[in-house]
């Protein structure tokens, strides 16, 4: 039943005919297209739906429409007046308080509504304010920057228009922490997510998940879902293609709906379109599914036990991939050695959870061309899969990628809303919008691996390592998805830290009835890289040598070979451990902390960027040809670009394809190309979200955008130049080797008087030449890695190195961990944008933090989810963030575009350990088992006191002679 | 998911909302600020054709200093009972659970009501109300009567209520002289969590410090927010040292009867039970001695 309200919205009056069960969250996003308030969970979790009322914040996905007319609502469209953004929107931007943004708009207005009735908090009134809205990007550490600052931006104040606080005098190419491009946009709430596009005629899908972790589909009877009016489409298994899909050309063990069988609860069996969300929710609850049931797998250690049921025939043992990396020779290296020790470790599956659900929208043209708006990483993955699953060429196929909120890897591969929002748009001829709820993407997953580790350790009597032994379980569950590069990854980044002589690993990818896994920031190496920083500390207390030295000792030199064949260029490892050891005066406080407080190191590092692609030499086709050759090279350019200089000579556009998801990869890349240019970033404009516009960008995943695609734009940009040059050498009178650019001048080496305006040169160009346009393009270095199996997974021009410092306190009584304060120094090479460096790092470790200590999906015996919601599943709020200090030390990769690395997932690698140690420091017992939980603090120091307990009790028994 | 359909009829007296109650029960449920309802109802753990919505009633919302005590209207927000200025002295306690409960926005939504009659364990406010003897207004249209509040909650998501009936407001009595109250509890953040256990207790002393009244009521660990009558019993007349403190949190440890579910086990909730006993129980006379 609808009836009509009225509602007094950023002060205007509104008239619309809603139904009664209808949210204000719902009624601003999809009756008034107000789309800057953002659902991320629809359930008061996360705080991205924000709105105030009356000047108070509240969460509109748990008010009632029907219950608030009359009331007055703001929303984040309200608060910028006639384009100027408010003092506090202002410093969001300059201040670097948002990365992917989705957060943002609840944010700001949280915020707004603090400083409204209490213009100077102080640092706890901030947090108490903003404990409502989540944060998965910034680590809240700018966020708070912003609050604490916006007194400096009250009116008048600088910061008017974002990218162009530096004053034309200041460079705002490479180096300069600039704003991000995108920032204004952001905070204003006019980005648009793929959930915030309607198109014309728009109908809306969902999917059917199978309410079973293991089963035979028997039967599916959907006449009772088509005869809903208002459904538009029904497609199960028998409608869609026989062709399996999936990331890894060997393993594609995905089908597009189940056809003869469900291996996790909530794989997909049935899609409906319909006219809106809701009538296709009805619909999902109209199909009938009967299953028979089989024996669920949940536990990785079971599932590969001789006799366990295959959850896929041709995986035996459930096991889809192993690997078996061995250099050197580790069983005589330990016998050799001084001091062995073995340990085992447990990790957890984490989930990303991006603030930004993944949606997509797909429309078909009539002439057999698909656009497909996605939530995307990977958008020429989604593009080549889309091909295999569609059968249609490449061509033909227009991927849009718009603001993303966040990916960390759960958005790096194609998935059933893409593939499905295709299909039920081909069935009902009308464009198909899909979103996956908080608890769809949970049921989705390609979270972190669960992985079960042993890991052995061979030292001399100095702490040098002689071997290391590592044999590791990766619970994958259900697809193989990414897994058979996380098993390799597994193994092959663990020597690139510290110099070992002997090597082996036995890496297993196993398959169980829980959602598949895939690729998360740092890709198949956080878990091990954290057993292996645990089991170097724990030696180093057995060995008596600090912690950071024996790091020093081990650590990675410059231009080396490792064993297992990375090239490893520049390497500043030893200076990021010198440099935080200074900065948290490790010295003074290392074992001389009170019990129940704890300082802990752990280190890490990353590729820039993976030397090989998934798809070798096949981007162009749209089906699998069959296995190739291996060679060692790419076959294609991993990054393109093309930068095209407007007539008038005052703007550049940039068009590559690279995925910009919150990282910030569009301002770098700017920043970059406009450095080649020699002007100012802010004449720049980009182009990365259309496939029809701009080139192949393979996309952000193996943290290599800066690094490929910075070469692509300032080679693009080179280009450009290279062409004005003679142009600008007759307006000066020099030759045209003797022109340089900088900050929209063109002038004569060493005499920079003489100069001209680079515009004025660029007009000349498109006057006489016609159409000004530079291309480049970034292939990695040819023969990179060795001749093992295996070998092509960690190569890369590149690696990062990173070392952090945690301090922590913990309860004694409940196990309750505060995490106090991060010191971290990464070698990131030279940063484009130091802000976007800090802020990745901060993030980082908030992340990480989580997920060390509160952070894992959990399971029933039965294979369903137990926290599949952001009350169940928790990650740091603002109060849970320590205060962090990151720094970077100096570094230049000669490989790299103006001598850059990567930070993006190199950042999260350091703190799984960090924290973990800073526990065991705290509390006197190592705890081997992520997540770190409060209980299994308290379970283990009880455990010990035991155990000391009973030593004693055994040290006071008289000796009796054996 | 959405909210399948649904009638909201907005009551303007206590009258017309028991009246609208008693016509669509069972059809029916209360809605004050809705942040379990509505997600209740996205869940699907239940679902009913109509809502009576309580916001229009105007003298349900604010707290009141009546001459026995304090009046808190069912439609309070958390927030705003947090901000009362009449939450001070002796009842100070109660914003132990109002600041950190939740989130800031669920504050300005949820109410006092809500939070009692939803009878949800791990609600925050019924324990240190009940500690603090509190007591339930409970009004029909065809008339009112008051209970203890430990007697409204009679397990999980269940009270006393009549199908017509509703909470109009709880009554705190005015603490006497030498009185302290404290809620400690425990969540896995620092903010934004659930209790995995909570202790209130409120504590009125003799002048040699000895323990005239005591009340001791968990949060989380029992079906319903439970008082260790056991607790008083054991503490009266005793002087609250270390191991009348350890005894007390002994009892409440057996008093608790957890569930082991994702934020803990049953062990660790008991052991989370003693320590809190023991923390609040000093928090509370901390706050007789200033
Ligand atoms: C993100 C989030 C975090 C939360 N964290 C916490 C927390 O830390 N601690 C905590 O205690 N709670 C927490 N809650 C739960 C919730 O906010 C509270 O229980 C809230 O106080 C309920 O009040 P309400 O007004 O929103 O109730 P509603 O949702 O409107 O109603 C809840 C129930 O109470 C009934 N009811 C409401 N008013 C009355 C009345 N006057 N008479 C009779 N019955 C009535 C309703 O019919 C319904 O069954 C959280 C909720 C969310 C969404
Ligand atoms: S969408 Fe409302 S709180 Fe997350
Ligand atoms: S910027 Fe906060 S969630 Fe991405």
């Amino acid at each position: 039943m609808f009836t009509a309200r009225n509602f007094t919205i950023n002060g205007q009056k509104y008239d619309v005919a809603i139904e009664d069960g209808e949210t204000l969250l719902d009624v601003l996003r999809d009756r008034l297209h107000l789309t800057g308030t953002k659902k991320g969970c629809d359930s008061g979790d996360c705080g991205a739906c924000t709105v105030l009322i009356d000047g108070e914040p509240l969460n509109s996905c748990l008010l009632l429409a029907s219950t608030v007319d009359g009331r007055s609502i703001t929303t984040i469209e309200g608060l910028a007046q006639n384009g100027e953004l408010t003092p506090l929107q202002k410093s969001f931007v300059a201040e670097g308080g948002l990365q992917c943004g989705y957060c943002t708009p609840g944010m700001v207005l949280s915020a707004t509504a603090l400083l409204e009735r209490n213009p100077d908090p102080s640092t706890e009134e901030i947090k108490d304010a903003l404990a409502g809205n989540l944060c998965r990007c910034t680590g809240y550490t700018g966020i708070m920057r912003s609050v604490e600052r916006c007194k400096n931006y009250l009116e008048g104040g600088q910061c008017a228009k974002p990218h162009e606080t530096a004053s034309p005098a200041e460079h705002s190419g490479v180096g300069a922490s600039i704003p991000r491009i995108d920032a204004a946009d952001k905070v204003t709430g006019r980005a648009l997510y793929t959930a915030d596009i309607s198109l014309p005629n728009m109908a809306h899908g969902k999917i059917l998940g199978s309410s079973i972790a293991h089963g035979l589909l028997k039967r599916i009877d959907v006449s009772k879902a088509k005869a809903l009016p208002g459904v538009l489409a029904v497609l199960t298994g028998a409608d869609v293609t026989d062709t399996k899909y999936g990331v890894s050309p060997a393993r594609y063990d995905e089908d597009v709906l189940a056809k003869d069988k469900v291996r996790h609860i909530g794989d997909p069996v049935a899609a409906v379109a319909a006219v809106d969300e809701k009538t296709a929710e009805r619909a999902l609850k109209l199909i009938e599914v009967e299953y028979e049931r089989l024996p669920v797998l949940t536990d990785a250690m079971e599932a590969i036990k001789e006799g366990a049921p295959l959850i896929h025939e041709k995986y035996k043992r459930n096991i889809c991939t192993s690997v078996d990396y061995n250099f050197g020779d580790v069983d005589a290296a330990f016998k050799e050695s001084h001091y062995v020790r073995e340990e085992t470790f447990t990790g957890n599956n984490v989930f990303q959870s991006p603030l930004e659900p993944h949606a997509s929208i797909a429309a078909w043209n009539h002439d057999g061309n698909l656009t497909l708006y996605t939530s995307t990483q990977v958008p020429p993955y989604v593009q080549y899969m889309m091909a295999h699953v569609l059968h249609i060429p490449l061509g033909k196929i227009r991927v849009i990628r718009p603001a993303v909120g966040g990916g960390f890897g759960t958005k790096a591969a194609t998935t059933p809303l893409d593939i499905c929002s295709a299909l039920l748009s081909r069935a009902c001829g009308r464009p198909v919008k899909m979103v996956y709820s908080r608890e769809e993407m949970f049921h989705y997953g390609r979270g972190r691996h669960k992985q079960h580790m042993k890991f052995k350790l061979g030292l001399d009597r100095e702490g040098r390592i002689k071997a290391v032994k590592s044999e590791v379980y990766l619970d994958g569950g259900a697809y193989t998805s990414f897994g058979v590069a996380t098993a390799y990854y597994a193994g092959s980044m663990i020597p690139t830290l510290y110099k070992m002589p002997n090597y082996r690993y036995d890496g297993y990818r196993v398959m169980t009835n829980k959602p598949a896994c895939g690729a998360m920031r740092g890709h198949g190496v956080p878990q091990p890289r954290f057993a292996f920083e645990c089991l170097l500390s724990m030696a180093a207390d057995d060995l008596g040598i600090d912690p950071i030295e024996i790091r020093r000792r081990n650590a990675m030199t410059p231009n080396t070979m490792t064993l297992n064949d990375l090239d490893i260029g520049s390497c500043e490892f030893s200076a990021t451990l010198d440099a935080v050891a200074e900065k948290s005066s490790w010295k003074e406080k290392f074992g001389k902390l009170p019990k129940g407080k704890g300082i802990g190191i752990g280190c890490g590092g990353f590729v820039s960027g993976a030397g090989y692609c998934i798809y070798r030499g096949q981007v162009q086709l749209s089906h699998e040809k069959g296995r190739e050759q291996f060679q060692k090279k790419a076959i294609f350019p991993h990054a393109n670009a093309v930068v095209r200089v407007s007539e008038d000579g005052e703007a550049a556009v940039l068009m590559i394809g690279a995925a910009e998801i919150g990282q910030g990869s569009d301002t770098v890349l700017v920043q970059m190309c406009a450095e080649s240019l020699g002007i100012p970033a802010s004449h720049m404009r980009m182009q990365s979200a259309d496939s029809e516009v701009s080139p192949l960008d393979l996309g952000a995943y193996s943290s290599r955008v800066t690094f490929m695609a910075g070469h692509a734009v300032s080679r693009a940009g080179a280009m450009v130049l290279e062409k004005m040059k003679p142009y600008a050498a007759a307006m000066l009178g020099c030759a045209a080797s003797e022109v340089q650019a900088r900050d929209g001048k063109m002038f004569v080496h060493g005499d920079a008087s003489r100069n001209v305006l680079w515009a004025e040169v660029a007009r000349q160009c498109f006057n006489d030449d016609g159409p000004l346009v530079g291309t480049g393009w970034y292939k990695p270095p040819e023969g990179l890695g060795g001749d093992y199996k295996g070998a092509t997974v960690g190569t890369s021009p590149a690696y990062s190195f990173g070392s952090s410092v945690c301090e922590l306190s913990v309860d004694l009584e409940t196990g309750k961990v505060k995490i106090e304060q991060f010191t971290d120094y990464h070698d990131c090479g030279t940063p484009i944008n130091p802000q976007g460096v800090h802020g990745q790092v901060e993030g980082a470790i908030v992340m990480g933090a989580g997920e060390t200590t509160m952070e894992g999906v959990e399971f029933g015996e039965d294979g369903h989810l137990v926290n599949p919601n952001l009350h169940g599943y928790l990650i740091m709020t603002i109060k849970d963030a320590p205060e962090i200090f990151s720094g970077v030390v100096d570094s230049y990769e000669p490989r790299g575009p103006f001598g850059a690395k990567e930070i993006g997932e190199g950042s999260t690698l350091p703190v799984l350990g960090a924290v973990a140690h800073a526990i065991a420091n705290a509390t006197g017992v190592w705890i081997k088992d992520l997540p770190i939980t409060p209980e299994k603090i308290v379970n283990a120091i009880r455990q010990k006191k035991a155990a000391d307990a009973a030593r004693r009790e055994r040290r006071d028994e008289p000796v009796t002679a054996k | 998911m959405h909210i399948s359909s649904i009638e909201v009829h907005k009551a303007a007296t206590l009258d017309e909302a028991s009246a609208l109650m008693g016509r669509f029960a069972p059809d029916v449920r209360l809605l004050a600020g809705g942040t379990d309802v509505l997600v209740d109802l996205k869940t699907a753990r239940f679902s009913v054709g109509h809502l009576v919505a309580l916001g229009a009633i105007k003298n349900l919302r604010g707290v009141t200093e009546e001459r026995e005590g304090l009046r808190i209207g069912a439609l309070t927000t958390i927030a705003e009972l947090g901000r009362s200025p009449l939450i001070a002295g002796a009842y100070d306690a109660l914003r132990d659970a109002t600041s950190r409960m939740a989130t800031p926005q669920v504050r300005n939504a949820a109410t006092v009501g809500g939070n009692v009659a939803g009878a949800v364990p791990c609600a925050d406010l019924p324990p240190i109300l009940i500690a603090m003897n509190a007591t339930a207004l409970l009004v029909s249209d065809k008339g009112e009567r008051t209970v203890l509040l430990e007697d409204l909650v009679v397990g999980p998501r269940q009270t006393i209520l009549r199908d017509n009936e509703l909470l109009a407001a709880v009554n705190v009595p005015r603490p006497p002289a030498r009185f302290g109250a404290a809620y400690a509890r425990f969540g896995l953040r620092e903010a934004n969590a659930i209790a995995v256990a909570g202790v209130a207790v409120a504590l009125v002393l003799n002048d040699d410090r000895t323990v005239r009244s005591a009340r001791i009521a968990l949060c989380a660990v029992a079906p319903v927010p439970k008082l260790v009558k056991a607790a008083s019993r054991l503490l009266v007349g005793r002087v609250l040292d270390e191991s009348a403190c350890a005894q007390a949190a002994a009892l409440a440890m057996a008093a608790a009867e957890p569930i082991a579910d994702l934020r803990g086990s049953a062990e660790y909730r008991c052991e989370l039970v003693g320590t809190l006993t023991r923390r609040a129980l000093a928090a509370a006379q901390q706050r007789i001695g200033r």
